[in-house]
């Protein structure tokens, strides 16, 4: 029955259209309108293709047009007919009334929207009566008889209003079409559900049955657990290139105190050379600390406390190197506690590069466990002297008649190391000598002294036009350098500091050891042999000279010990000066060697002088004769050492070849010594005597001894001896001049 | 019981459009250019606000009903009405919207919806929102045109 009424709808849309009758067409337009739609499966199939079809009337028509010719009138066709009908028969009658139902409610909805669609059937209709005017001759009296011969001018208006919208459009589309590009966007997918089998869905609630959910807990994803991982510590930073403003870089500001251990900018040139400074110091200090509290390292010793002195202490001579040799002689530094000692030739077999060479050991008095400095000569060193203010160089003379220079500020790298008895000891050897070089100049005898001649005679007094620069004053090399040979040639000698040590070596200066800074450079020679040799007949032949010292308070002036018992005056600038000659207080020529002379180093003009027969002189600059002689002093032995004590103006200590040791003190006794001291049974060779100046009270005075054995030893003096009394240098002057 | 024939589908479909211009120009009578081609672009039709506010819409409605036959056409004509008043209430001037509310009841069928357009796609969008529960499913799309 629904397939037959489906069939109708069909038949009678095409005969409609064909007749141009309006019910059933209406009813078709309303089925194909596209608004509300019935929910029937099959109808909503057809209507949907009606919907496609309104507008191709043509289609519709060629769809339907076989159907049209078998049921367009109902008796053409009379076998068709009664199946309907028998159809229709064979329906129970409860099923007739519903389709009677439904026919009269879609009867009733047709009319209900009949309105809406009225228009859109009449503009439909009118093209189909223009077409067909005849086609309705079997027009069911049911259709409504809505054709007719009238002009319909309200149809005809809207159709001329609806055709120039439609032409507005078209124009404004063909326009925009031009400007805008449609395409196919991506499909969109909205919903996507899997079908879900029954035996899921059973098993998703088994069990479940009875149940009913009591409690609902959220976040139980979070569970507590103990993780291994340690917090990884970041910090942001970031940097910006090329950087905008000030800021190229930057981030948190707050930092880990783990990480806020900056370390320092260390300036490694400054802290090595602060170390090197520090480091000798400390080591001294330590090494005075532990003699001081310790006792004496070997208390059965020999040289163990003089009566003279409070304390002493023996330098260390049992180094490997030491070993063997003797001390020839001993210097000591005015300025500053050091001691020079050098050493000869090893009597036994040595370490091959040491066994050819000469030594000097620099020490400081205060750290006797081993020398500062170890310096090689490869000649015969007869006397050497230390730069007066710094003691920084050593000059040395040897018997070839070279002036050697010791810098004793280099590194030790550049110097030879050797590995004695698991320790290392660093050789230093000269840096600048004068050694086949400079031979026009050179001194041609071996030498007998070497002396630096200061600047200005005080320090403290200089308004003295210098001839030093100021930096040359400061970097302590404001000094010459003298030395006189056997025949009586006094060279002077410039210091020179090169700027830059080259350690290619210098190709002009020949004499300059690779890396050195210290050079001499000639300054002045002053043949003595001449102006000595005036006075005299000339029994003896030209007068030797031996020793010489500058005036402290004047260095223009300089005094010159011979070995015809009178000693020599001088001047550098070749001035006359008065008196020529210091001589003893006997007349005559005597072949009297002076050994020893030495100026008071407390700005007195005044000298000492001591002789090869056992007499000692105190002269004044003034005067040619002595003020006060006393020739049995040392009993008629050879004076082999005089000093005057640093600390005490009046005091002065004598060594003798016999190994005693005299002190005199001027304030006590003009007329002998005040003290005596033999040393025995290791022979006393050198004598150098070391004091503080500055420091009047609570300064040390020590003895330096060398004994024939190679041992060296400091004896500390009693503080008799090594304090000054009250206003002894005007006493001492106030004797002087009541002995003129 | 399930049956994979047995589902009930409602479909709601509800069109809107603005035509304000042509009325404009007919009565003056001269051709001017009535069309723009690309939105003010505050204007734009943003997807993000859209959903925002369909989710708003369905979360309200939806929250506790339950799939029946006879309520379900009703509800998914209400749903698109109101989700199309609201959009139009945005203030998208120049869009034509069409929103489309599909709910169905959830019997372990399998169901798979897609859609594919044909626009302009600078100035055009779309947007969906599901909303599932125990005994049905729903899934609005709203399409937003640019009328040049």
């Amino acid at each position: 029955m629904l397939s037959h009424r489906n069939v109708e709808h069909r038949n009678q849309g095409g005969s409609s259209k064909r007749d141009g009758t309006g019910g059933q067409h209406a009813e078709d337009v309303v089925r194909s309108s596209g608004k509300d739609k019935d929910s029937r499966r099959k109808e909503i199939e057809k209507e949907d293709i009606d919907l496609e079809n309104v507008d191709y009337m043509a289609n519709f028509e060629d769809d339907f047009e076989d159907y049209e010719d078998d049921f367009e009138v109902c008796d053409d066709d009379s076998t068709n007919e009664p199946e309907p009908r028998e159809k229709m028969e064979e329906l129970p009658p409860a099923r007739k009334k519903e389709i009677q139902e439904i026919q009269n409610a879609i009867n009733a909805e047709n009319e209900r929207i009949g309105e809406l669609s009225s228009k859109l059937f009449q503009k439909q209709g009118r093209p189909e009566r223009e077409r067909e005017p005849g086609a309705d001759a079997n027009s069911s009296p049911s259709r409504a008889p809505v054709c007719g011969i009238f002009v319909d001018f309200a149809t005809a208006s809207q159709r001329q209003k609806s055709r120039t919208q439609a032409l507005k459009q078209k124009t404004r589309s063909t326009k925009l079409l031009r400007l805008i590009d449609l395409d196919f966007s991506f499909t969109f997918s909205f919903l996507d559900l899997p079908p879900v089998n029954e035996y899921d869905m059973y098993i998703r609630n088994f069990g479940r049955k009875n149940t009913k959910q009591a409690y609902v807990q959220c976040n139980e994803g979070t569970v507590e657990r103990d993780i291994q991982t340690e917090e990884m510590e970041t910090r942001e930073a970031w940097t910006q290139h090329p950087g905008e403003g000030a800021a190229v870089s930057g981030g948190s500001e707050s930092r880990e105190p783990s990480d806020a251990a900056a370390v320092p900018k260390v300036d490694t040139l400054r802290l090595s050379s602060f170390l090197r400074a520090a480091c000798q110091v400390v080591a001294v200090l330590l090494e005075e600390d532990r003699v001081a509290a310790a006792p004496s390292r070997d208390p059965g010793a020999q040289d163990s406390t003089l009566p003279l002195s409070d304390s002493a202490w023996q330098l260390n001579t049992s180094l490997p190197f030491l070993q063997h040799r003797n001390v020839s002689s001993l210097h000591a530094s005015p300025a500053q506690r050091q001691v020079v000692s050098v050493h000869g030739l090893p009597d036994q077999a040595c370490a091959p590069p040491l066994d050819r060479r000469h030594l000097l050991c620099v020490w400081d008095i205060w750290q006797p466990s081993g020398p500062q400095k170890v310096l090689v000569c490869e000649s015969q060193v007869t006397c050497c002297c230390l730069s007066p203010f710094k003691a920084f160089l050593l000059f040395a003379g040897t018997v070839h008649g070279s002036v050697i220079v010791w810098d004793l500020r280099e590194d030790s790298r550049m110097h030879r190391y050797v590995k004695l008895s698991d320790c290392f000891w660093t050789f230093r050897t000269a840096t600048f000598s004068t050694d086949g070089v400079l031979t026009p100049v050179n001194h041609r005898s071996p030498l007998q002294a070497i002396e630096p001649v200061a600047a200005s005679g005080h320090r403290k007094q200089s308004f003295v036009l210098s001839p030093f620069s100021a930096q040359e004053e400061m970097s302590g090399l404001s000094f010459h350098i003298a030395s006189l040979d056997e025949s009586g040639v006094l060279n002077v000698w410039v210091v020179v500091e090169l700027p830059k040590a080259d350690l290619a070596g210098s190709i002009s200066d020949l004499g300059l050891i690779p890396g050195g800074r210290i050079k001499l450079v000639h300054s002045s020679v002053t043949r003595l042999s001449d102006s000595l040799s005036h006075k005299g007949d000339g029994r003896w032949g030209a007068a030797q000279t031996l020793n010489v010292k500058f005036l402290p308070s004047d260095p223009n002036h300089f005094i010159v010990g011979t070995n015809m018992g009178f000693v020599g005056h001088g001047s550098r600038q070749d001035l006359r000066v008065f008196p020529r000659f210091f001589k003893p207080q006997q007349h005559g020529e005597r072949p009297v060697k002076v050994t020893a002379v030495d100026f008071s180093p407390f700005g007195e003009p005044a000298f000492l002088a001591g002789c090869c027969d056992g007499s000692i002189r105190l002269h004044q600059l003034a005067s040619e004769r002595p003020v006060l002689q006393w020739g049995l002093g040392t009993a008629g032995r050879a004076v082999t050492g005089l000093q005057w004590s640093p600390t005490r103006p009046a005091v002065f200590f004598v060594q003798d070849d016999t190994s005693c040791i005299y002190i005199w003190d001027l304030l006590k006794s003009d007329l002998g010594p005040v003290a005596k001291q033999p040393i025995s049974p290791d022979r006393l060779v050198a004598m150098a005597v070391v004091g503080e100046p500055e420091r009047t009270s609570g300064g040390f005075l020590a003895l330096v001894l060398a004994r024939a054995s190679g041992h060296m030893d400091v004896q500390f003096l009693k503080r008799k001896w090594a304090t000054p009394v009250a206003d002894e240098q005007r006493r001492l002057r106030l004797l002087l001049q009541k002995a003129l | 019981m399930t049956s994979s024939g047995a589902v009930s589908v409602s479909v709601g479909a509800s069109v809107s459009g603005t035509e304000g211009t042509l009325e404009a120009d007919k009565i003056s009578g001269k051709s001017e250019n009535t069309y723009i081609l690309r939105p003010v672009f505050q204007q734009r039709f943003r997807p993000s606000v859209v959903k925002d506010c369909i989710h708003a819409v369905l979360k309200e409605e939806l929250a506790t009903s339950e799939y029946s036959p006879e309520e379900t056409p009703l509800l998914t004509k209400r749903l698109s009405e109101t989700i199309k008043d609201k959009l139009k209430a945005m203030g998208f001037d120049r869009y034509k919207m069409v929103v489309q509310v599909v709910i169905g009841e959830q019997r372990g069928e399998g169901v798979f919806m897609a859609a594919r357009c044909f626009w302009d796609a600078d100035t055009d969008n779309y947007i969906h929102d599901v909303f599932m529960n125990d005994s049905l499913f729903c899934v609005v799309a709203a399409f937003g045109c640019f009328y040049y």
